[in-house]
């Protein structure tokens, strides 16, 4: 099979700036990080939509995470979870499909999918630029952090104590990514 | 008297492009426009400067569909431009990866072109998602073929969509004996499965050409027998994977190419005088929007001999297999024949691979300056990649894409067929216009994702 159980896809163009964030904390995972044979992680670039979410297996894949920015009003490198439904039409469009469908919407009562949202700082399409921005680049250990969390690999203790401290209402000391 | 009717954006194919046409009285095209719309983006300047390893890996972000034969094209250019011979397994793994992309190409893009076609002796159109058969087995097939395809091309490439192996001097590593195996298993089943899909393909294309009315949005139009003819000749510089030598491959020489402005070849501004709403999805251009395709084209036309000509599968098949099959319907048949033929080569690939072979080669140049290129056959055409590196830094870059050739060519084959069946013809040269960025912009809904805020 292609893909496992787990899909972590990251996507976006790292010729558009911060557009290359989702390909940048696959690279790091990658790097970094022994995932479980179950997890499939994997850079996909501009090919998501008819690469993967057109390709993926109910029967073997239960669970899809998509690194990519968003725009949600929000400070640069701040980072949200997005369910499909909170997507607006057109963010995953096959252009490939005869309806110019979203996949995602066609998979998404038999995958569960969680998309990982960083607010971006500078997106320079249709203008090629190469790297990604300071605050960008501060929320990929961010990201990581809350991927393994929704995977359930064990991260240390830094996802415990910080969800004892989130808890505590003390979320703020967190947010600034030096933990990990 | 002449009218113009805009179909704006065209769909069912990757990117951004548009058709403007001019038509007589009975609906037929006299000149014909298809045209890019999407923006020069510069990825030559973004080369200059860079290292020879760098710009595969950027060459191969400027398209989703076709990364594989890029980061090919560019690797080789490099490879050209600083003389550097790489070892045969390398090679061979380059080209397995290649044919892998092709094959799964051409699985997409027999998704793209069902719904133009009829199931044979019926009048029901096909609905490649629907669930019921035959249709649901080709969809079946379909997506087998494509994970075959996708997984060979992960092994070979290291990567499935951006792939990682290739790399300037031949390929980063060789795969084991049991991933030979495991692509040559894959590679026999998708044999059988591109014999059926094939046949099935062949088989509806030719109904759909024979009849003599189709329907476009309920409108019923007269099938032409020469859809999508045209005189302008054909480019193809390998069967299967490419050239970067005039010595080894004499088939592209830099010396018969020249690129017109799309100023001097695109029609100038007028305006939209015949407005068609039946037509899918959501009808034409409404009349009186303006429209000009000498200044809204965004690729230059790239001309071999002095005129633009057709490159892909067709212009492969007639180069290199004495196929003869002319307009959209050709087109069609010879893209599914290569399909077979794809995973024979492939397999063939896969028995000369030594995978206790070497795959770097042993000196790598700095380069000298001088130009190198490679033409690589990606799935929809020639895509020839240019360089120049000097002391391990890039000089020059220059990428002339497959659907850039195509522009130009299918324009000329729109001339004689009726309008509503434009997109018909352009569908035939499976374009691949660009990729964007794609970002999620969440507006309306700015409360409620703030709420979910991760801190």
């Amino acid at each position: 099979m292609l893909y496992s159980e787990i899909v972590i896809a990251g996507c976006g163009n790292p010729l558009f700036a911060d557009d290359g964030f989702g390909p940048a904390v696959v690279e790091e995972m990658k790097a970094k990080h022994t995932l479980p044979d179950n997890v499939t992680i994997i850079d996909a670039g501009l090919g998501g939509p008819h690469f993967i979410f057109t390709l993926l297996d109910p029967e073997v894949t239960k669970k899809l995470i998509i690194i990519d920015i968003a725009d949600f009003g929000a400070e640069p490198g701040q980072i949200t979870k997005l369910r499909p439904e909170d997507l607006p039409p057109g963010s995953y469009r096959d252009a490939h499909s005869w309806d110019l469908t979203e996949p995602l919407q066609r998979i998404k009562d038999k995958i569960e999918i969680t998309i990982i949202g960083c607010q971006p700082a500078k997106v320079t399409a249709p203008e090629f630029e190469l790297g990604l921005s300071d605050e960008i680049q501060k929320a990929i250990p961010k990201t990581i952090r809350v991927i393994l969390e929704s995977i359930g690999v064990d991260y240390g203790t830094t996802i415990k104590c910080l969800q004892e401290e989130r808890q505590r209402g003390t979320a703020e000391t967190c947010g600034s990514g030096k933990t990990s | 008297m002449s009218k113009v009717v805009e179909i704006s954006p065209t769909t069912r194919h990757e990117g951004h492009s548009k058709l403007v046409l001019k038509v007589n009285d009975a609906g037929i095209i006299e000149t014909g426009n298809w045209c890019s719309i999407t923006p020069v983006r510069g990825v030559e300047k973004l080369a200059v400067g860079k290292t020879p390893e760098q710009v595969p890996k950027i060459a191969s972000r400027v398209c989703g569909i076709c990364p594989i034969a890029h980061c090919l094209a560019a690797t080789e250019a490099m490879e050209a431009s600083i003389k550097c011979e790489i070892p045969k397994d390398a090679l061979m793994l380059r080209h397995i990866l290649q044919l892998a992309n092709r094959c799964h190409s051409i699985a997409l893009h027999d998704i793209l072109i069902l719904p133009d076609f009829y199931i044979p002796g019926t009048e029901t159109k096909i609905n490649p998602f629907t669930a019921e058969e035959p249709v649901r087995s080709v969809a079946k097939r379909i997506q087998r073929l494509r994970e075959i395809a996708q997984t060979i091309g992960e092994i070979a490439g290291g990567e499935c969509i951006h792939p990682s192996n290739p790399r300037i001097g031949g390929m980063y590593r060789n795969c084991s004996e049991q991933a030979k195996i495991k692509m040559y298993d894959l590679a026999k089943e998708a044999v059988t499965l591109s014999h059926q899909q094939a046949e099935f393909m062949i088989a509806v294309i030719r109904n759909y050409h024979k009849r003599d009315f189709v329907d476009v949005g309920g409108m019923k139009v007269p099938m032409i027998k020469e859809l999508g003819y045209h005189d302008q000749g054909y480019l193809a510089t390998h069967a299967f994977y490419g050239s970067s030598s005039l010595d080894e491959c004499p088939s592209w020489d830099i010396r018969r190419f020249k690129e017109a402005r799309p100023y001097d070849w695109y029609m100038g501004e007028m305006e939209v005088s015949l407005e068609e709403p039946r037509y899918p999805i959501g009808g034409t251009t409404k009349i009186g929007t303006k429209t000009n395709p000498q200044m809204e084209a965004c690729t230059g036309i790239p001309m071999y001999d002095g005129q633009p000509v057709e490159v892909g599968p067709r212009a492969r098949l007639v180069t290199y297999k004495y196929f003869d099959e002319k307009g959209t319907q050709g087109q069609n048949i010879a893209r599914e024949m290569e399909y077979q033929d794809c995973f024979y080569e492939m397999i063939d690939c896969i028995d000369e691979l030594n995978p206790a072979g070497k795959v770097v080669a042993d000196f790598i140049p700095d380069g000298d300056g001088s130009l190198g290129w490679a033409s690589n056959e990606a799935p929809r055409g020639t895509d020839v990649h240019i360089a120049r590196v000097k002391d391990w830094k890039v000089q020059y870059f220059s990428m002339l894409v497959p659907t850039t050739w195509n522009f130009a060519t299918c324009s000329k084959a729109l001339e004689g067929a009726p309008w509503q069946l434009a997109e018909v013809i352009m569908r035939g040269y499976d374009p691949c216009v660009s990729c964007a960025t794609h970002m999620i912009v969440v507006d309306e809904d700015n409360k409620l994702v703030a709420q979910k805020l991760i801190q």
